[in-house]
């Protein structure tokens, strides 16, 4: 016969189920912050262009041996202009695609007519070594829709990037990787 | 003794070492650019028209009188200049109205961002603010308002005589021609090749216009780097200009931006990219400079992007009065600066 208090059968049935409370509630949090952790935002290099001057230290500083920066086109802010100071030289002999005129020195843009008076420009990225040339000549005299980008198919991603450190005027910076380009014109 | 020479000698390479790693660490901090200004890449790699840039001080007709006139504006768009040599500088959704030597006469609240402005021939004030026309009495009370016909419409100048009033508009590529009760009774400028018109080419928002005394309206078009004149009704007459960086032409993409009318029929051009305001005669030949980049207070000949605020920068606005001086406003600078002929 079996006569237990019924007090000790209570505490005992409290402490085995809080027992079981604390084990479930320890595998819970276990369990997100294995989640958590999985979801953990991912950071990658951006070149800020409302801070670059194009320098050209993109071209040179990137540990890869052509450079995961490269030139990009906002073409909403383009202007489709016939002589674009960014596609020809200052004082071009004519306003055609010879080579003699064109300023990028590796012939990476290319001219497309619309209607007159209207031309396109879009950049073989194949060509790009991301010199910034074009760059500047786009921002001194038209509305600066071409701009450097550091292209993530490329980027290797450095803890410390090389062009970061040379960078004269702290363009880049680490961005959210799920957004990892600064575009202009947006 | 051999123990504590070979404790000596290792103490030694260790020391070399150690001054080998401080100079590699000295060589490369010395070497490491962080300016920008010395770039491992070659010239045909970098953007340089400074020898474009350069002007011989003998074609340098102008100099400046009296004091830069330093305004409190944080943004300016347009000067304008009446008949007593006031100065009208619009912005911060206001009008300013400066004496010759700059003191302030008034200050003309406008309730929205001017984007260009006239004086009328009453001694009244025309402005543009973005796709409205403001029309204002000489103590600057509005008299009239009316919205451009198209509502994207971004009025980038003013011109006006005794029954018209002319509206730059730089997104649909068209001067409005109204009467002066607002309704539109025609347009200038749209390509139109029955009557042998191209069009207007205006890749930057920078369109201007500007009626003559001989009842022909001047009109810049900025993509074909000319200067047009267009009957009122709309037939254009005759257009000079040509695109160079040579100092008898119009640099870049786009340019002039902006211009005014001397009082013998010259015209005053102001570009962007390069820093320099000049003068042509009424046929448009190249006459002379009014200023450079040293007369303008500018340190480098262009403005290419050398800092980040040079890199979206604007130009400069221009406007002359019936002596023929000449008032530059400087829309970087947010300052006016007055120069006379030689």
């Amino acid at each position: 016969m079996t006569n237990e208090n019924p007090d000790n059968q209570s505490r005992r049935k409290f402490l085995r189920d809080g027992f079981w409370v604390a084990v479930l509630s320890a595998l819970a949090a276990a369990a997100a912050a294995v989640l958590a952790k999985g979801r953990k935002k991912k950071y990658v290099w951006q070149l800020d262009p409302a801070k670059c001057i194009a320098c050209g230290n993109c071209a040179t500083h990137c540990v890869l041996n052509e450079s995961a920066v490269k030139c990009v086109h906002a073409y909403a802010m383009c202007g489709y202009c016939d002589l674009c100071t960014g596609y020809f030289v200052p004082e071009p002999k004519a306003l055609d695609t010879a080579a003699e005129n064109q300023l990028c020195p590796t012939g990476a843009i290319k001219r497309t007519f619309v209607e007159d008076p209207y031309f396109e420009y879009t950049i073989d990225e194949r060509l790009c070594i991301g010199c910034g040339k074009c760059v500047k000549g786009c921002s001194a005299f038209g509305n600066g829709s071409l701009f450097l980008q550091v292209r993530h198919d490329r980027c290797l991603n450095c803890n410390e990037c090389a062009i970061a450190v040379a960078c004269p005027t702290q363009a880049f910076k680490r961005v959210d990787a799920d957004n990892p380009y600064l575009l202009k014109g947006k | 003794m051999k123990e504590r020479m070979g404790k000596f000698r290792s103490g030694l390479l260790i020391a070399f070492v150690l001054i080998l790693a401080v100079a590699a660490g000295v060589i490369a901090f010395l070497l490491s650019d962080t300016s920008g200004t010395h770039v491992a890449l070659g010239p045909e790699y970098t953007y340089d028209i400074k020898q474009y840039a350069e002007i011989d001080p003998a074609l340098i007709l102008y100099r400046q009188v009296g004091e830069t006139i330093e305004t409190d504006f944080e943004n300016t768009h347009a000067i304008a200049v009446d008949a007593e040599g006031r100065i009208y500088v619009a912005g911060d959704e206001r009008i300013a109205v400066y004496s010759a030597d700059g003191n302030v006469i008034k200050q003309i609240e406008l309730g929205a961002e001017p984007t260009c402005l006239a004086i009328d021939g009453n001694g009244g004030m025309i402005v543009g603010l973005s796709d409205t026309i403001e029309m204002l009495d000489a103590p600057g009370v509005e008299t009239a308002r009316w919205k451009a016909p198209m509502p994207n419409a971004l009025l980038t100048s003013i011109a006006t005589d005794k029954n018209n009033i002319f509206a730059a508009d730089a997104v649909n590529k068209v001067i409005w021609r109204f009467d002066r009760k607002g309704n539109v009774i025609g347009k200038v400028g749209e390509k139109d090749e029955k009557r042998n018109i191209p069009g207007i080419v205006i890749p930057s928002p920078y369109f201007d216009i500007t009626m003559a005394p001989d009842g022909l309206l001047r009109v810049v078009n900025p993509g074909r780097h000319l200067i047009e004149a267009y009957t009122v009704q709309g037939d254009r007459e005759w257009f000079w200009g040509k695109a160079s960086v040579g100092i008898e032409g119009f640099s870049g993409c786009c340019n002039p931006i902006n211009f005014a009318l001397l009082p013998d029929g010259g015209f005053v051009t102001c570009e962007k990219g390069l820093v320099r305001v000049k003068v042509y005669d009424a046929d448009g030949h190249f006459v002379g400079v009014v200023a450079g980049p040293d007369q303008l207070g500018w340190v480098e000949p262009l403005r290419v992007c050398e800092t980040p605020e040079q890199c979206s920068s604007k130009g400069f606005d221009v406007a002359a009065d019936s002596d023929g001086r000449i008032y530059i406003l400087d829309m970087v600078r947010k300052n006016v600066r007055i120069f006379e002929k030689e």
